[in-house]
């Protein structure tokens, strides 16, 4: 055996030139997926408001969720957005490396770039979506407050989540191409089990807790109460609310930050043997 | 910290695990559960060693399957050696297996904008360079086509043009006289001229033996991912000759 020790060479380029990197392949990204469709970037708006239609026609009507609170409407747009946003950015998120094959195989450059690109254009549209609800908000004569801002730092948490799960799952699909059916199923659970078409009222105390462990639902109704309930105090159910105590809030925010460093150690982990491995 | 060597490669080694039945589904891991795999470690490159000195042009040949392109890899920092050393001291704009990784749903201009900027090039440079790039692949009646409708020469030659426009000190080349005509490799070798009254360092990685010879200081033979020999171009190229004269006869059946 020599006693030579096997390095790590990914040359570091000034972060400037990162970001540049970062910004070609978002555009580039966003030029591929509305490429030869005619209406493009509407898509991206209608998708989400159709599945806002289908699921208030069905549940605001014919169940009558739409009764409990003059909100219900706006909130569940908020709930879809938000949600259309973790699964778009999460699943491009999982195919980037393998879809980026031919520049990892030949190029050397950070790889966290190309998650970062792929969530980044998801974010894109969630910009863009938010817009839309702003209209909607102000047609339903909610009155702007100060408070509003904390919406930033709820979105960079979003982001971050999004990011981690990603990280996480570009990874593993680089090994096991399973992933991406199960992916979709756990989706889809993800869903069903967030209070994005029912109220987080109506679930059992125990299934608070439960749903609130997951930072998608803080996120959720922490936008939700700091947009639409300021008048409806006892509607205000967060984190702090669910787990009884004030502390109670930082549970998710923690989740959030594991999934991002456990992302963020598995992707660096792993990254020198992407090339030989897509 | 300067060294005079652009390339310190120490003792490294290099396997791929190749399972024989590979398994990337949980579907064949539930179907056949007891069937287990077995796994190969096909060793690429064994115990490599050699310097590149800053302004060499440095050959390396070799019969197919020897482990190249690998080492090239991971002169890049492409793939990561399992063993051993690898220093780099400079710039190094890469040019492996006939492309730089294009996308070939986007056209020629968007391609131009993805690597340059990857290579380290910033907007303004890009904008400064795009006409030459163009110019120099002659490709300027196509920039708009997307590059699945390109031939392998066509993106031979942008690819080419892309890698020596942007900055650097060290340029890897594989296989780049594979596909492209006779006047497109006359240019490439005024390009080999100008970079040596550069001070640039070239590592080149070719079945053309004669090029080989006529460009490089020195080679390094690789067979089946052992280093045969490292010296002057033309010893190294007479060491590839006796190596297949050698197998040509162990070939042969003796009676």
């Amino acid at each position: 055996m020599t006693q030579t020790k096997a390095t790590g060479r990914i040359p570091s380029r000034s972060f400037r030139h990162q970001l540049r990197i970062l910004h070609v392949l978002a555009s580039v990204d966003f030029k591929l997926k509305y490429a030869d469709s005619a209406l493009g970037y509407v898509w991206s708006v209608l998708k989400p408001l159709m599945l806002f239609t289908v699921l208030y026609l069905v549940f605001g009507r014919v169940f009558h969720l739409g009764a409990i609170s003059r909100y219900y409407s706006l909130s569940l747009l908020i709930g879809i957005v938000l949600f259309t946003f973790f699964s778009d950015a999460t699943s491009i998120g999982m195919t980037s490396i393998v879809a980026r094959e031919s520049l990892i195989r030949k190029m050397t450059f950070p790889r966290l770039i190309i998650p970062m690109s792929a969530t980044l254009t998801a974010a894109i549209t969630l910009g863009v979506n938010l817009t839309v609800i702003a209209g909607f908000v102000a047609w339903n004569r909610v009155v702007p407050r100060l408070d509003w801002l904390l919406i930033i730092p709820l979105l960079i948490e979003l982001y971050a989540i999004a990011l981690g799960v990603s990280l996480i799952l570009s990874t593993l699909f680089v090994r096991f191409r399973d992933i991406g059916q199960i992916w979709e199923l756990l989706l889809q659970l993800l869903f069903y089990a967030s209070p994005i078409i029912y109220p987080v009222g109506y679930l059992p105390g125990w299934a608070k807790k439960l749903t609130f462990l997951n930072p998608f639902t803080q996120t959720m109704q922490d936008i939700r109460s700091l947009v639409l309930y300021n008048d409806l105090a006892p509607n205000r159910i967060t984190a702090a609310v669910a787990f009884g105590s004030p502390a109670g809030r930082l549970i998710p925010i923690g989740v959030a930050i594991t999934l991002l460093s456990l992302g963020l150690f598995l992707f660096r982990r792993e990254q020198p043997w992407f090339a030989e491995r897509v | 910290m300067t060294s005079s060597y652009a390339f310190d490669v120490r003792n490294v080694s290099k396997s791929f695990v190749l399972p024989h039945h590979r398994r990337t589904t949980f579907k064949e891991v539930f179907l056949h559960p007891w069937q287990r795999t077995t796994y190969e470690r096909q060793e690429a490159l064994k115990d490599v060693s050699f310097q590149v000195e800053k302004g060499e042009f440095f050959g390396i040949i070799g019969p197919n399957g020897s482990g190249k392109s690998t080492l090239l890899k991971i002169l890049a920092s492409i793939y990561r050696q399992n063993e051993g050393e690898v220093r780099v001291d400079g710039l190094v704009s890469p040019f492996i297996e006939l492309g730089v990784g294009f996308n070939p749903a986007l056209n020629a201009r968007d391609n131009i904008r993805v690597n340059g900027t990857l290579l380290g090039l910033n907007r303004r440079e890009l904008e400064a360079k795009f006409d030459e790039i163009v110019a120099f692949a002659e490709l300027e009646r196509f920039v708009d086509q997307k590059l699945k409708n390109y031939s392998s020469g066509m993106q031979l030659r942008l690819a080419y043009s892309i890698a020596i426009q942007v900055p650097f000190d060290i340029l890897l080349l594989d296989e780049v006289l594979a596909v492209g005509d006779a006047s497109f490799q006359e240019k490439c070798f005024a390009t080999f001229r100008r970079f040596r009254e550069e001070g640039k360092t070239m590592i080149f990685v070719s079945h053309d033996l004669e090029a080989v010879s006529q460009h490089c200081d020195r080679a390094l033979l690789l067979d089946l991912g052992v280093p045969k020999a490292v010296g002057p171009a033309t010893d190294v190229i007479d060491a590839y000759d006796a190596l297949g004269r050698a197998a040509r006869t162990s070939a042969v059946p003796t009676t």
